[in-house]
């Protein structure tokens, strides 16, 4: 059905010329699926684009034919091209905060398409609107026909996406990032509802994505783009099975995964994408690949396979290979073991006014962090994973004092960080480190690296200038950046570069306890890795505690010895990572792994696990008794009006469950990790 | 909603109370003997201070002022020193010709703005984006007198379009009735507010172009009329109405120079007069007016943002 040949994009900005896709062959067939993945500036999404005869202003098409159900699309008339675009072709964005018009009601926008079409009468429009809603899975449609975009959560929003997109009843759909911004337990539903409506309404898609476990099971064939162009493509079976291609090996190599051995260094390719302005005579991956020969620098490979699966490898993989073995990493340096508690958390509650006025006593507040409570020994990481929204950013900003918490208090060696004095604080402020997911955002636009590097160490009034550059040049070597970066500016450094610099800036002063808010969430793929085993290798060397924040569970996986899963602001479970992972006790915690793509298409579907369903209810004013009770698939008139404990289902591992899916020990609650905030939370509740 | 409103009256009420306290001494300040000003400088001593005491003038300041609040409760705005008039008279005679002069003004800039903005944001970076934006901060930067002589030079005196003076009607609705004689004083408030607005709405515009809804819109098939007229018009107008409620008593100022560059009879040329003849109950009640209408402008800009962008809640 659709057809693209040798499709190449050029865009001219004065001088600059980008070209973001050369040369690429994609098919597609009636009700198929069809993946393409890649990292940013891989030139997947402006595959997108071009078919919908929208790329942005200033590129072009320089040469190749996009043929779509026997129809040229390249040099359309416009006027002809607008008819295809929302009729037969649709297209699903990634941010569905921006993606809706946010003036408009929601009833309105899914019905526009019908008729700016002329497909359907006001009135008819709208009537098909409401049942597209419900179709997409929105309970009460008639109601939220009225809302505006902002009243909606990020999954409903992004089914209201859906609904638009596919009420004309397009015969292709190309979803762009379609679930990159949404918590796992929600990407899994619309990753299904989408499965589930091409197959009811017969048509083919294209699903754009960076997530290697998205393809893998939610397409039928898949492409990978490196650099603007096609590297590899064939059923997912296959390539999965036997990949060929270089790229995607590493690239497969290098994605933490719930599976692998975490006492290995985790394969990373080494190096940054290439800049998309520079033309290479030979393969755009040589400079990062291993294997990469003279050949390979010199001259373009060409597609090259047989039954459907091509690449483009002057050396490409040969058969069933084992991955490259990795540095052996020790889990946790000897420190670990002592029993000292440097960090410890003791019902901590953070609550802050909601936004909005109301009269006195009737003002509600947002309970961010519900009574938390946790330690973090010497040397060990604790991993906090979560939905967005529950609580562990806040929990991580009162960590390193950033914020005040309402109640409760964080103690650091037994010393009070919590409502000290203000001098007191910035002294101790040293020895408590933050590390932000969005480098871009956190490093001072307007200093070099150098300053930022030694501004911490100016405050705390640590050595003389000189020692301060040397102290900063060391600080780099120690996250593998050269010392010319000094001079430099955070935008000319490249995403993982910058990350870096946000890692070497909290390590400057030497701290005891580092805080990471989503340290790699930003990151792509093939530079994830590199910073994952930066931060794994600065921990042990440095015998540090940290806490790493992050929606990611393989990344929590990848870099925790503990493991605290949160759930509108309590910690539901809290256990060694290995005990976690393995025998997850809370049935929140079994849902969120059973909700993780995996990046293998032949990987047998979780069973006997209930998936999460539902959305995240409002921490304005969460439910009563058990908070997941809302979600859960085992939930009874107990969960309800009992607010569970944390209790012991093994060696340091508890859960805060009435029917939790390991055994209990004994059954007396343990005291001491529980204590005073629980039932205080419970009252709170109760009033 | 209305708990909402009440508390804003209230604040702005308190705001009003402030600057009047702030006003009344400032001017105090400058002329403690109204005798003086009235009777002028030929007057007795003593012909002086008996008009003082006969008026209150000195009595102790507060006491003037509790006075001053009182008469103003009553709608009394006290009376000209020079014009044997009540203030509120003279205003009820000007008050219409420049709230009319101003407000077409304002609406003509308007209409100008924000189509020139919004072309100027999906044409950025042509020829035609950065004339309109070289002109527009020319005429930021030519202070308005100058622009209206430019404009008399111009369009009277060069090429004779227009008259040279605004039409000496007293009706207020001058502007419609005689729209040749106010084309220019229209002409001169208009550029000088379309050069702010239209900078402001290109911006306004631009940000949103760059958001998806805009590529969700062209992505289901609508023509390029549509996504600008339905989708992005109304997005990028709300910053604008921010900006015309903190205007609005900037236009009173506007109409201070033009009114008196074309000899309009309206509140600004009353004001001008008044300063020269040290008129000072004239002058406190416009500048009161003048804050009453920051105050005004504001709210109703809140209102209005808040009706437009249903994000946007009503709070403190």
């Amino acid at each position: 059905m659709l057809t693209i040949r040798d499709l190449s994009v050029e865009i001219r900005t004065g001088e600059r010329t980008v070209r973001p896709i050369t040369g690429v062959d994609l098919d597609l067939a009636r009700g198929e699926t069809l993946g393409i993945v890649g990292e940013t500036g891989s030139g997947k999404s402006m595959t997108g684009l071009s078919i919908m005869g929208m790329l942005p202003g200033g590129s072009t098409i320089t040469s190749g034919s996009i043929r779509f159900d026997g129809q040229e699309l390249t040099g359309m008339e416009p006027h002809a091209y607008r008819t295809l675009r929302g009729r037969r072709i649709s297209m699903v964005f990634q941010d569905s905060l921006t993606a809706l018009n946010p003036t408009k009601r929601v009833g309105d926008q899914v019905a526009e398409p019908l008729l700016l079409h002329g497909l359907a009468r006001r009135s008819e429009a709208l009537r098909r609107a409401e049942e597209m809603l419900a179709l997409v899975g929105i309970p009460r449609p008639s109601e939220r026909m009225r809302d505006y975009p902002h009243q909606l959560s990020g999954g409903m929003r992004q089914r209201v996406m859906i609904a638009m997109a596919l009420i004309a009843e397009p015969d292709l759909l190309i979803a762009d990032e379609p679930t990159t911004a949404l918590d796992v337990t929600i990407q899994a539903e619309i990753l299904d509802l989408l499965a589930r409506l091409k197959e009811q309404l017969g048509m083919a898609m294209i699903l754009v994505t960076h997530d290697m476990g998205v393809v893998a099971r939610h397409a039928d064939r898949v492409g990978v783009m490196y650099a603007g162009r096609l590297v590899e493509t064939g059923p997912t079976r296959s390539l999965f099975r036997s990949t060929r291609h270089r790229y995607t090996r590493a690239l497969l190599d290098s994605i933490p995964s719930l599976e692998q051995d975490r006492g290995v260094e985790l394969f990373s390719i080494p190096g940054s994408p290439p800049d998309p302005a520079e033309a290479t005579p030979g393969c755009r991956f040589a400079p990062r690949c291993a294997a990469a020969t003279e050949l390979c620098r010199t001259e373009r490979p060409p597609l090259d396979g047989e039954g459907g699966h091509v690449f483009a490898c002057w050396n490409p993989v040969a058969g069933a290979t084992a991955v490259p073995q990795g540095r052996a990493l020790p889990l946790s340096p000897a420190a670990a073991t002592s029993a000292e508690h440097r960090l410890e958390v003791i019902d901590l509650v953070q609550e802050h006014p909601a936004s909005g006025w109301a009269p006195k006593g009737r003002r509600r507040t947002v309970k961010a962090v519900s009574g938390v409570s946790f330690a973090v020994r010497a040397g060990e990481t604790l991993g906090l994973v979560g939905e967005s929204g529950c609580g562990k950013s806040s929990l991580g900003r009162m960590l390193v004092a950033m914020d005040r918490p309402t109640a409760g208090e964080v103690r650091l060696e037994g010393a009070k960080v919590s409502g000290v004095r203000r001098r007191e604080l910035g002294a101790r402020r040293a020895k408590l480190q933050m590390m932000f997911q969005d480098s871009g955002a956190a490093l001072d636009p307007k200093m070099t690296i150098g300053t930022i590097l030694r501004e911490p160490l100016a405050i705390q009034d640590v050595g003389t200038a000189a020692e301060r550059t040397e102290r900063a040049i060391a600080l780099l070597d120690s996250v593998g950046l050269g010392p010319s970066i000094m001079q430099r500016y955070p935008h000319e450094l490249s995403g993982g570069q910058r990350q870096r610099i946000g890692l070497a800036r909290a390590l400057a002063l030497d701290p005891d306890v580092l805080v990471a808010d989503e340290p790699v969430s930003a990151l792509d793929v093939s530079i994830r890795s590199q910073v994952l085993n930066l931060m794994r290798t600065q921990q042990r060397e440095r015998g540090l505690s940290s806490v790493v924040i992050s929606h990611d569970l393989s990344v929590i996986r990848y870099l925790s010895d503990r493991v605290g899963v949160m759930y509108l602001g309590k910690i539901v479970e809290l256990g060694a990572t290995d005990d976690v992972y393995e025998r997850p006790a809370h049935p929140y915690t079994a849902g969120l792994l059973a909700a993780v793509p995996v990046a293998d298409p032949e990987a047998p579907a979780p069973e006997g696990v209930e998936r999460v369903r539902g959305e995240l209810p409002s921490p304005l004013d969460p439910p009563s008794g058990c908070r997941f009770r809302t979600r859960c698939p085992l939930a009874t008139e107990l969960c309800a009006t009992v607010e569970p404990l944390l209790e012991s289902v093994g060696t340091g591992h508890d859960v805060a469950c009435h029917f939790p899916l390991q055994p209990k020990v004994g059954e007396a609650a343990d005291a001491r990790t529980t204590g005073a905030g629980a039932d205080r939370t419970e009252t709170e509740a109760a009033a | 909603m209305i708990s909402y409103l009440l508390r804003r009256i209230l604040v702005s009420l308190l705001v009003l109370i402030g600057i009047s306290i702030v006003i009344f001494v400032m001017l105090h300040l400058i002329s403690d003997s109204p005798g003086r000003v009235v009777l002028g400088p030929q007057a007795s001593a003593a012909a002086v201070e008996a008009f003082n005491r006969e008026n209150g003038f000195d009595r102790p300041l507060f006491a003037q002022y509790v006075d001053y609040v009182v008469q103003l409760l009553h709608g009394d705005f006290g009376r000209s020193y020079k014009l044997n008039e009540e203030v509120s008279v003279l205003f009820a005679q000007n008050a219409g010709r420049s709230a009319v002069l101003s407000l077409s003004g304002l609406v003509l800039a308007l209409l100008i703005a924000i189509p020139l903005g919004i072309l100027q944001a999906v044409r950025r970076n042509t020829v035609v984006d950065r004339a309109a934006t070289g002109i527009a901060y020319l005429l930021y930067a030519t202070p308005s007198f100058l622009v209206a002589l430019l404009l008399i030079a111009l369009l009277s005196q060069l090429v004779p379009l227009f008259p040279a003076e605004a039409s000496q009607s007293t009706s207020p609705w001058v502007v419609f009735t005689d729209p040749r004689a106010m084309a220019l004083p229209l002409i001169t408030l208009a550029l000088t507010n379309v050069v702010v607005f239209s900078q402001y709405q290109r911006s306004a515009a631009l940000e949103q172009l760059g958001m998806d809804y805009i590529k969700v819109a062209r992505a289901k098939g609508a023509p390029e009329r549509i996504v600008l007229m339905r989708h992005l018009l109304r997005n990028a107008c709300i910053p604008l109405i921010t900006l015309v409620g903190v205007m609005i008593p900037t236009l009173l100022a506007g109409n201070l120079i033009v009114e008196s560059v074309f000899n309009y009879p309206g509140l600004g040329l009353l004001f001008l007069n008044s300063l020269h003849r040290e008129d000072y109950p004239v002058l406190l009640a416009y500048t009161l007016i003048g804050g009453a209408l920051t105050v005004l402008g504001n709210l109703l800009a809140d209102l209005v943002v808040a009706r437009a962008d249903r994000r946007i809640e009503l709070s403190r």
